[in-house]
């Protein structure tokens, strides 16, 4: 015979205010199994506590009900109480009388009624539970962080600093990301390659990373603490333990014009090149499509002037398996790029604008290569038309961003900074050039960030108007901008030579591929879900995987490293232990009655679910069924729900449980 | 009407047809048993009374040769090779005769893991229709005769099998009854149609024989069968009866090949292949989907889009 005890909170005024809770704990003494029950102010501070041990031990009790607030509060708080006092903790449960109850109610009489029902239910839901002991599991410590710009860099960093092994895993032949393209960085105007540079040596050079440069994720299975990641390493057509870097083949490439990616397409490149003169590793790749070897199986150039004999035209993608603890995504972003509506996407591109036929307007990537001293023009702010000095320019702000209407409703956040930082850069490189802004409003929170808006407009001369551009078209060669000025209600006409749009912020080219991979969630413009907004910002709701800048949201270098910081705090918290405890909340399947239709398997948002191969003496399998690995079940249930012959079941949640639960209404 | 008329409306298909089927079986399954490429083959020998077939499995090339097929074969042969009759089959490769509803059937069976491609030799059938409950005299198809299933057949020729048995004659469009019968309950009021299934379901005497005929039905312990706790009552009362009907129709959503063997194995007379119809009807305006010959790997009930319809919330 169970004995519960059952333990109703006033929570101040909050439950009493609407519930008589002195009736529900007279009440809920006359069910049958309760062997003792009362109230009390506060059952979550120190003596309700206290009061909640002692009963145990003293009336010997079986089971806890605790009706109070959501089991999201304070489950975890009895639960202890309860272990503390020699019961099994999940025999202790929570009945919500505050939420679900008497802050949603105000008629007194009912709302007690309600709290009595309630309070019942998680009766005869413990008097069918079962005693649960936590599961532990293992612990590689090992991170993978997926991206090399500056998130997956400090993330890399710091995990390393800690004395863990850290996999960086770089799409691009070098890792710096995009803030290796960026002439200079607000709000201080220090030269981005001077800072960036050397943390890229740094993981070159550390002796706890392992960089695969060229690499993409193939496939990630497992669970925290243990996933199997498999990588492929793309074939770059050198091999890298033999190269020394030298450049010799770069020079000797007699294919040379092809649009550098890394200068936006803006300069040129050979078939076989390196990003950047700073890239990390410094080994050259082939680019297969332009390369006549590859095309025409005639050149050879590269491998013929190779001291060490490091080109290889025959090399093939390799597939690398590693065991990973914890995953640190860190894919960053990438900039709306996009003058018509693409088939079958929300967005609706920008065609009135001219973009993608007017040469002279670019977005502001290309202008942080048109300003940077090792970008195409050698720092020279010259037009990509006709590489003259452009005398008026226009820069366009929240281009895709904040424009529902065309697809994108959110504020890529970077935009008003970065355009404040250009007409700087202008200002400072052509004196007798104006600088127009349009703009919907000036967003400039964070330290000396107004300070620096307010620089651009009063020291620097740039002109800000606040309205938004409605057409531009080429004449002659100028480009006609018109736009409204909406504080003074005029039209306005700039004959410009140059325009800069600060386009949206847009999450990386596959984020939801490699989502899938991962079984994170994506927001519908697939940028990364966190586990929650305000409290959980760098989880994500599959446990072991945590986010890194700007594939999470928009977000400018001080916020993207203090959340690759943060992710790679949630790393070291993980690998601090050797074993990982987990609520034993997990589904079990009665191995006798599943007949192995993975209908589970199908639905399971964890991909918890296996196959076993049930054997008999002799070794012969003779039948394969579903096994649900505890370390990566979440405890939601779906398996249960789907189950045709309910041979699944959540412990602490069966149906048992659920149908002793129904049958008290 | 008479036999002619009948006849002139195209409903009696030639024995001809059934006797070139029959040959193509007989001698595809002869070959593949002498070859060793198959342990056994599931088909149909003829019955102990004239114009009938039965269900078997045979394993020697003798038996193979005496294999049939006519308008009296309607059982769903698939249902051998599920769990839920698991020792009826030697070892090995198996050989199976299978008209279209059969197909989606074995397609069902390979998308839930129950049964492999590799394990199967098919002999598909390019198949005119089987009669329904109650045959005609001598065993020909006739209007008056063939099951209502096959008056609206979607799956006349068979996809993805080993063999193909049999060319399939001119068909001539039959009333579809049962799409009639169902619009005519779509009809009713809400009131009416539930007093309607009231009705039938009142009649069900819980002898099980449409969750013994289903090829899906293969648990090894029902939902229904289970005391602890009891979820579906099992006495024939009207509650556990309405709750069994509607536990085994939504458990057929989006799983039912529609062979109907369910309806014609039911010894009230339960119109149970409407509500398989319904539901996939449902399905198919829900989330386009239609059970088809070739398996799937999810099917729409175990999967989640963005895109799928949510109308259904209010």
């Amino acid at each position: 015979m169970s004995r519960i005890g059952v333990f109703v909170c006033h929570c101040g005024e909050n439950i009493s205010r609407t519930v008589d809770v002195e009736q529900v704990a007279a009440a809920a003494g006359n069910i049958p199994g309760v062997a003792f029950s009362c109230d009390y102010k506060y059952m979550c501070s120190d003596p309700g506590q206290n009061l909640l041990k002692k009963a145990i031990a003293e009336h010997n009790l079986t089971g806890v009900v605790v009706a109070a607030c959501s089991p999201r509060m304070h489950e975890k708080t009895f639960r202890k109480a309860a272990g503390a006092a020699g019961l099994n903790p999940y025999v202790c449960e929570m009945a919500n009388i505050r939420e679900h109850c008497s802050w949603v109610h105000e008629n007194r009489e009912m709302a007690t009624a309600k709290a009595s029902d309630i309070v019942h239910l998680m009766v005869e839901r413990v008097k069918k539970g079962k005693s649960l002991a936590p599961i532990t599991v293992p612990v590689t410590k090992k991170a993978l962080v997926i991206g090399g710009g500056i998130a997956g860099i400090q993330a890399a960093l710091d995990i390393a600093d800690a004395g863990h092994q850290v996999l960086v895993v770089e799409r691009e032949p070098s890792i710096g990301g995009h803030m290796a393209q960026l002439s200079e960085t607000f709000p201080t105007l220090d030269c981005s390659q001077c800072i960036m540079t050397p943390k890229m040596v740094d993981v070159a050079n550390h002796p706890n990373i392992t960089l695969y440069s060229y690499s993409e994720i193939e496939k990630v299975e497992g669970y925290i603490g243990n996933f199997q990641v498999t990588v492929r390493k793309k074939a770059r057509s050198v091999d890298e333990s033999k190269c020394t870097g030298c450049g010799v083949c770069i020079a000797k490439c007699p294919k040379k014009k092809i649009p550098n990616e890394f200068d936006q397409g803006h300069g040129m490149r050979s078939a076989i090149y390196v990003p950047f003169p700073q890239a990390v590793p410094n080994t050259p790749v082939i680019d297969r499509e332009n390369c006549t070897m590859f095309q025409s199986g005639k050149c050879g150039v590269c491998a013929k002037v190779c001291g060490p004999g490091a080109v290889d035209y025959q090399q093939e993608d390799t597939l690398t398996v590693e065991s990973i603890g914890a995953i640190v995504v860190a894919t960053g972003f990438k900039l709306y790029s996009i003058d018509r509506k693409p088939e079958g996407s929300m967005i609706q591109g920008y065609g009135e604008f001219g973009y993608g036929t007017i040469p002279d307007i670019v977005d502001g990537m290309t202008f942080e290569r048109l300003a940077s001293a090792s970008g195409p023009t050698g720092g020279k702010i010259l037009r990509p038309s006709d590489g003259k000095e452009p005398k008026q320019i226009v820069f366009i702000q929240c281009v895709g961003s904040r424009a529902r209407e065309k697809g994108i409703s959110y504020c890529s956040k970077i935009c008003c900074m970065y355009t404040a930082k250009h007409t700087m850069l202008y200002h400072h490189k052509v004196h007798d050039g104006q600088a127009y802004v349009f703009f919907m409003d000036a967003r400039t929170p964070g330290k000396g960030y107004d300070e620096f808006w307010r620089r651009a407009v009063e020291e620097e001369e740039a002109v800000y108007i606040r309205g938004m551009v409605s057409r531009m078209y080429q004449k002659g060669d100028k480009i006609i901008v018109m736009g409204s000025d909406t504080l003074v209600g005029v039209q306005v006409e700039i004959e410009a030579d140059m325009v800069v749009l600060a386009t949206a912020v847009q999450p990386q080219e596959g984020a939801d591929l490699l989502a899938q991979k991962l079984g994170i969630s994506y927001d519908k413009y697939n940028f990364y879900s966190e586990a929650h907004a305000k409290l959980k910002p760098v989880e994500c709701a599959t446990a072991g995987i945590y986010l890194a800048g700007a594939c999470q949201g928009p977000k400018d270098i001080p916020d993207t490293v203090s959340q690759a910081s943060a992710a790679a705090a949630k790393v070291m918290t993980l690998f601090a232990k050797d074993q990982l405890e987990r609520d034993p909340v997990v589904a079990k399947v009665n191995e006798k009655y599943c007949v192995g239709c993975f209908a589970c398997k199908k639905v399971c948002p964890y991909g918890a679910i296996e196959e076993k191969e049930i054997k008999d003496r002799q070794g012969n399998v003779v039948k394969v069924i579903a096994y649900v690995n505890p370390g990566v079940c979440g405890g939601c249930g779906t398996c249960q729900a789907t189950c045709p012959s309910k041979t699944v079941e959540l412990d602490g949640y069966t149906d048992e449980q659920i149908m002793a639960m129904i049958e008290t209404l | 009407m008479n036999a002619k008329a009948q006849k002139a409306k195209g409903c009696g298909i030639e024995p001809a047809y059934y006797d070139a089927v029959t040959q193509a079986i007989r001698s595809e399954a002869v070959k593949v048993l002498k070859e060793g490429a198959v342990s056994a083959v599931i088909g149909y020998l003829p019955g102990r009374r004239k114009s009938a077939a039965v269900p078997a499995v045979v394993t020697t090339e003798e038996e193979a040769g005496r294999l049939i097929f006519s308008p009296a074969c309607v059982n769903n042969l698939s249902l051998y090779l599920t769990k839920a009759k698991k020792g009826i089959l030697p070892g090995g490769k198996i050989g199976i005769v299978a008209k279209g509803c059969d197909l989606r059937a074995l397609a069902g069976l390979m998308g839930e893991s129950q049964i492999k491609r590799d394990d199967l030799f098919i002999i598909g059938i390019n198949c005119a229709g089987v009669q329904g409950a109650v045959a005609a005299g001598n065993g020909q198809l006739t209007e008056a005769s063939i099951a209502k299933k096959c008056r609206e057949c979607t799956a006349h020729t068979p996809e993805g099998v080993d063999f193909v048995a049999g060319t399939l004659p001119h068909l001539d469009g039959l009333t579809p009854l049962e799409a009639e019968e169902l619009a005519r309950i779509e009809a009713m009021p809400q009131a009416e149609r539930w007093a309607y299934w009231k009705e039938q379901f009142s009649r069900c005497i819980r002898c099980m024989a449409c969750r013994q005929v289903c090829p899906f039905c293969y648990c090894e312990q029902c939902l229904c069968d289970k005391n602890r706790p009891q979820a579906v009552e099992s006495s024939p009362r009207p509650a556990g009866n309405t709750a069994w009907h509607i536990v085994r129709a939504m458990h057929l959503a989006g799983r039912c090949a529609g062979c109907a063997e369910c309806e014609r194995s039911c010894p009230m007379d339960i119109p149970l292949n409407l509500l398989n119809r319904r539901m996939a009807q449902e399905l198919k305006e829900l989330y386009d989907y239609e059970a088809s010959m070739a398996p799937q790997e999810k099917g729409p009930l175990n999967q989640y889009k963005e895109d799928d319809d949510q109308s259904f919330i209010k």
